[in-house]
């Protein structure tokens, strides 16, 4: 099988969320049963962000236009945020379990449950912070691919439900030109800021996108870069998650000074127990008499709450 | 539509016009962007920066309840800039046609010639057209309507053809053409900016980008949803539309069509089977009291002197044979008789029905299929009226807020007397069927699953009423016994009621070679190929003369997939997306109506790319099934004028005499109003307005309620919410209903997004969720600042997993005059922080 990958074309998107739905009835992903336990975002993108249940949503995001981004006044940047299965995925490369792993053949990164710790390096490790906690089972969720449906010869969840035409799958050089060919027309259209991404980022994603308005108003990450920590997670790779202890925690922390998803860049000091807010100098934590576990708060505190977008 | 979904691809222009497609028909999508990959422009305009508008080239918003200003404005457009198309008006159209020297349109008033005041209706007897000569049908043997006369067909007088006096200058001052230019010369575009809120710039821009579409083969497309049909003057838009397309002569040809876009669970079907109480199924007229009150009138009545509806006589009395079987006999006027008469008083449409149980007249009430009590306007009325009910049956999948009406916060079941009845009914999903779309494809669905627990199809609810009644009937007599027990009601297989047989029905057959009720694999049956072979003398029966075809293999009746509706061939051999081999489109499995107006008078397509009808000389060459008289005894008939034979004047109406509210779509203000004037004419609203007289629409002010404020749907979410708020996942994607209001409107009101917010008027008051969104700005109106604001509507107080107030507690209960469809899309609110 050759590389393949998923194509979303922003601008037929008509942001109806049928992939996010379809995404959690194949993948059987529960939605929350209490009466109006959902609680409304304010702005059409329920959930607000991807979690432990909810691997794949829509994201909006409303700007006055700017110039040269549209010819009408306003714009609507639809996205999809979900995994982008990375060619350098960081999430497999520090999974100590095993439980992420790269299919050389697709390119796309599934995950195996039984093998999942419930460490969340993964998250960390993440530039775009996909990975979520599944609380119930001490798990992290994200999108497969689909990748039982991909060997069996059948497109993503996501892909056979769209009914517009914004999401496509097959080979994943035939998805980079189809997503070329539409920037230009864009372009000519008038979104002088249309771009391709997924090209190159990563060492190369398996999701391609065509972003309408930019790489930022749709939510996605300009330049993301993998940590240069998690090169060196190899080299702890064989001491389990248990025991590893203050070292590994303080990687952790590192993961975030790599450009990425929206993580706050904190660097965490081992000598003083400090937890550092790079961009500022401030000491957003004190390492005074402070535990593992507190580190594991602070970082979990100091993840992005909302992500995808400023949600209009 | 007169179009279908894939011909959309065929568009240089579309314009979304009261529909936002990309949100409620996703689908949609798909093919606009093929046509928009192509080159064409894609125009929305709305009140809102939609989803739809996210994806279009061009929007321009408008304020709610001002469409027809907008296309008076577009007409002047046309007109002033000579953007029409020429040949098409001129010889498709009735612009050439004088009018009664009487018809007059008074600005000053606001008025139509033919008001009477005491009636507090029109008169449409100077819309008409002046009389060139008449002519009669000739009913002699070997005539062109000998079969009117025929052994068999009920005694009718026939009509006599009056043709029309046409000028086809377009110079005489009484001819439609001048008659609407001058009519159209008030609507500047100063003035419909300053009713509608637009600016000029921008209007100017869409106007030009449509008009654009009268070059001869070029195609406009219209796309239109239930932000043009619900209004006081919906069908009045329907027709400004239409008007629109002809003008720039849009109708017939690839790539263009009135396109409406119909609801997914079988609107388009329900339209066609009549659910409205005037209609007949097939857009037959039911009987009534007055012109159709026994089967001669109505065939007097209705039966048109010229066109394809000089047929309907066969219609109907096919229509009769379906429905009394061996009983309908041409001595009993075929049962006519037998069905009840629509009265010309008590009014029995939807929004009168709960007037008539608030006053007491209407004691029981069969709610099927439907749920009012939140999706009727001023739903709070239609609550306390339910209160005041005998009995009420509820026939739906979930308890609904009509089932559990008594439930509601501001209901006390204390003081309620009402036996309420469920019936739990199956899902689409769990019963065989057949579905149409939009396009008028119709398709056969299998069941997918058996219904859950006790829950039957509605077919088979019916079936078991049915015999109830009929045995209650017989062994103990009643009022009226012959329309029950005269009724033929044979549609059972092997014992079982059963779909299929309905549809040999639906289709048509000859009465003497087919059997309904049937135990065998092979059934006798001697299904009609088309409507082409329907007689008047009672030897075949049909219940939906428009469908028929679509089930006419008498090989298998009892295998849909041999059907012409179960093809399933997707190879398009016209090369411009028909795909006639792939279901059937009723009517005769053409795809595009009106398509003889695709070619000039010579019969040359206007795009010779696009082809669906062509002239060759000697002969039609047909890509489409031909929409006018292409043979006639074998014979081709050469190209002539009759592109509309489904009007007897066989050409499309810029001017009707058809509408009960005038002849001319006229701008007039919606029934709660933010302005105090109407600059076009002395009339601030429609004098025909239906039930704004009502104590029960209680009439907001804008000194009171100074917001417009319109209500639409959201993709995640279906209607009042049956199915969709029954899955968890829909709750999750949409967990409330919002109101969406601009930044600056938020700012003055101290709302912040996500906020809790009263919305209220002098019907009802619902606390919803703020949206606070740019895509909504304040427009400037009588150049003064107007503030807008939309609401959606899917949550009420009955559900599981998300519950909500009911939004149609604020909507006013008034109503079209044509249609009778309620007032959803503007009306006056205020709001404040919860």
């Amino acid at each position: 099988m050759s590389e393949k990958a998923i194509l979303f074309d922003s601008s037929k998107c008509t942001a109806c969320k049928g992939c996010q739905i379809a995404c959690k009835c194949w993948n059987g992903l529960p939605s929350p049963t209490g009466l109006n336990e959902n609680v409304f975002s304010g702005t059409l993108q329920n959930p607000p962000d991807v979690n432990g249940d909810t691997r794949l949503i829509i994201t909006f995001n409303e700007m006055e236009a700017e110039e040269g981004m549209s010819n009408k006044s306003i714009a609507w940047a639809f996205g999809r945020r979900s995994c982008q299965h990375c060619s350098d995925a960081p999430c497999a490369q520090v999974c100590p379990g095993g439980a992420l792993v790269k299919d050389e053949a697709t390119g796309f990164v599934s995950v195996d449950d039984s093998k999942c710790i419930g460490c969340q390096y993964c998250s960390s490790a993440c530039p775009f912070d996909v990975p979520h906690y599944y609380g119930a089972q001490s798990k992290v969720n994200k999108c497969t691919g689909c990748i039982d449906r991909v060997e069996n010869g059948m497109a993503p969840a996501c892909v056979s439900t769209c009914q517009p035409g914004a999401l496509q799958f097959g080979d994943r050089d035939e998805m980079i030109a189809i997503a070329h060919k539409r920037v230009e027309f864009l372009k000519a259209h008038g979104y002088e800021k249309a771009t391709v991404y997924g090209e190159n980022e990563m060492g190369g994603l398996h999701v391609i996108q065509v972003l309408k308005y930019g790489v930022e108003a749709h939510g996605q990450v300009e330049d993301p870069k993998v940590s240069p920590m998690v090169g060196l997670q190899q080299i702890m790779k064989p001491i389990t998650a248990v025991g590893t202890g203050a070292t590994v925690l303080g990687l952790g922390a590192m993961f975030a000074l790599a450009a990425g998803y929206r993580h706050k860049n904190l660097a965490y000091n081992e000598k003083t127990g400090d937890t550092i807010d790079v961009d500022t100098g401030e000491v957003v934590k004190h390492g005074d008499a402070q535990d593992e576990l507190t580190v594991v708060e602070h970082l979990t505190e100091n993840l992005p709450k909302k992500k995808g977008g400023s949600h209009e | 539509m007169t179009s279908h979904w894939c011909d959309f691809q065929n568009a240089d222009v579309i314009m979304n016009i009261g529909s936002n497609s990309a949100e409620n028909h996703p689908v949609s999508s798909k093919w606009i962007h093929k046509a928009h990959e192509r080159g064409a422009k894609w125009i929305v305009v709305d009140p809102r920066y939609t989803r739809t508008a996210e994806q279009a080239d061009i929007y321009c918003p408008i304020r709610s309840g001002t469409d027809i200003a907008f296309y008076g404005g577009l007409y002047n457009y046309i007109i002033e800039n000579d953007l029409w198309q020429h040949e098409y008006v001129l010889n498709y159209t009735n612009a050439s046609y004088l009018l009664d020297p009487e018809y007059e349109f008074d600005p000053a008033t606001g008025f139509f010639s033919g008001w009477d005041e005491e009636a507090g209706k029109y008169s449409n007897h100077s819309w008409h057209y002046q009389v060139e000569s008449e002519t009669v049908w000739d009913t002699s043997e070997g005539g062109d309507y000998a079969w009117a006369v025929a052994e068999g067909v009920p005694e009718f007088t026939p009509p006599v053809v009056q043709h029309p006096k046409r000028d086809m200058t377009l110079q005489d001052p009484l001819c439609v053409f001048q008659q609407f230019k001058k009519h159209y010369s008030r609507y500047d575009m100063d003035t419909v900016c300053s009713i509608c809120g637009m600016d000029k710039e921008t209007l100017e821009l869409v106007y030009s980008t449509y008009a654009s579409t009268g070059q001869p083969g070029k195609a406009g497309a219209v796309l239109y949803a239930l932000g043009q049909t619900q209004h006081t003057y919906g069908a009045q838009n329907t027709r400004a539309m239409s008007v629109l397309q002809l003008l720039l002569g849009n109708i017939g040809v690839p790539g263009g069509g009135l396109n409406a876009l119909r609801g997914e669970p079988n609107v388009q079907g329900a339209t066609d089977m009549g659910m409205l109480v005037n209609e007949h199924p097939a857009y037959l007229k039911w009987a009534n009291t007055t012109d159709r009150s026994s089967l001669r009138k109505w065939l007097e009545s209705q039966t048109y002197s010229d066109g394809y509806y000089t047929n309907k006589p066969k219609f109907l009395i096919s229509s009769l044979k379906e429905w009394f079987g061996e009983n309908a006999t041409v001595e009993n006027d075929y049962g006519y008789d037998w069905w009840p008469k629509v009265p010309t008083s008590p009014d029995f449409t939807m929004m009168s029905t709960f007037e008539l149980m608030d006053q007491g007249v209407i004691k029981g009430y069969f709610n099927w299929g439907m749920n009012p009590c939140h999706s009727a306007p001023n739903a709070g009325f239609v609550r306390r009226s339910m209160a005041k009910l005998d009995w009420l049956v509820v026939a739906d999948q979930v308890a609904t807020e009509s089932a559990t009406f008594w439930k509601a916060p501001d209901m006390n079941p204390e003081e309620i007397d009402t036996t309420v009845y469920f019936l739990p009914c199956a899902l689409i999903y769990e019963k065989p069927g057949i579905i149409l779309n939009s396009g008028r494809w119709m398709q056969y669905r299998n069941k997918a699953v058996e219904p859950w627990d006790m829950a039957k199809p509605d077919y088979e609810m019916c079936d078991l009423i049915w015999r109830e009644v009929c045995r209650l009937y017989e062994e103990e007599g009643g009022a009226n016994p012959d329309p029950i027990l005269k009724t033929k009601w044979d549609y059972y297989v092997d014992g079982k009621i059963d779909p299929r047989p309905v549809a040999w029905a639906l289709n048509g057959y000859r009465v003497a070679g087919t059997e309904c009720n049937t135990t065998s694999a092979a059934p006798k049956t001697d299904l009609l190929p088309g409507y082409g072979d329907l007689k008047a003398d009672g030897s075949t029966a049909c219940a939906m003369w428009i469908y028929s075809g679509f089930w006419s293999n008498n090989d298998a009746p009892l295998d849909a997939a041999e059907q012409p509706i179960g093809r399933r061939d997707n190879s398009d051999a016209s090369g411009i997306g028909l795909n006639s081999t792939w279901a059937y489109a009723w009517p005769n499995n053409r795809r595009i109506l009106y398509n003889r107006a695709s070619a000039d008078m010579a019969g040359k397509p206007w795009n010779p790319e696009k082809v669906l009808v062509e002239w060759t000389g000697d002969k039609w060459n047909l890509v489409d099934a031909a929409d006018f008289v292409a043979a006639k005894n074998g014979k081709p008939v050469p190209p002539n004028d009759k592109a509309f034979f489904m009007l007897w004047e066989q050409n499309g109406r810029l001017e009707s005499y058809g509408m009960a509210d005038g002849p001319l779509p006229e701008h007039y203000e919606p029934f709660e109003t933010p302005v105090e004037s109407n600059p076009l004419n002395g009339a601030l609203n429609s004098p025909c307005m239906q039930f704004a007289r009502n104590e029960s629409t209680r009439k907001g002010d804008s000194a009171e309620y100074p917001i417009v404020a319109t209500t639409y749907s959201v993709t995640e979410m279906w209607q009042t919410g049956g199915q969709s708020r029954m899955c968890p996942a829909l709750v999750e994607a949409m967990p409330s209903q919002f109101v969406e209001i601009s930044e600056e409107l938020a700012a003055e009101k101290g709302i912040e997004k996500g906020d809790k917010v009263r919305v209220f008027n002098n019907r009802g008051s619902v606390v919803v969720d703020a949206m606070v969104t740019k895509r909504i700005k304040p427009l400037t109106v009588h150049g003064e600042t107007q503030h807008l604001v939309g609401l959606t509507h899917h949550y009420s107080w009955a559900g599981v997993f998300g519950t909500g107030d009911t939004v149609n507690d604020l909507t006013p209960n008034v109503g079209d005059p044509n249609s009778f469809t309620p007032e959803y899309k503007a009306f006056l609110v205020d709001i404040e922080k919860a």
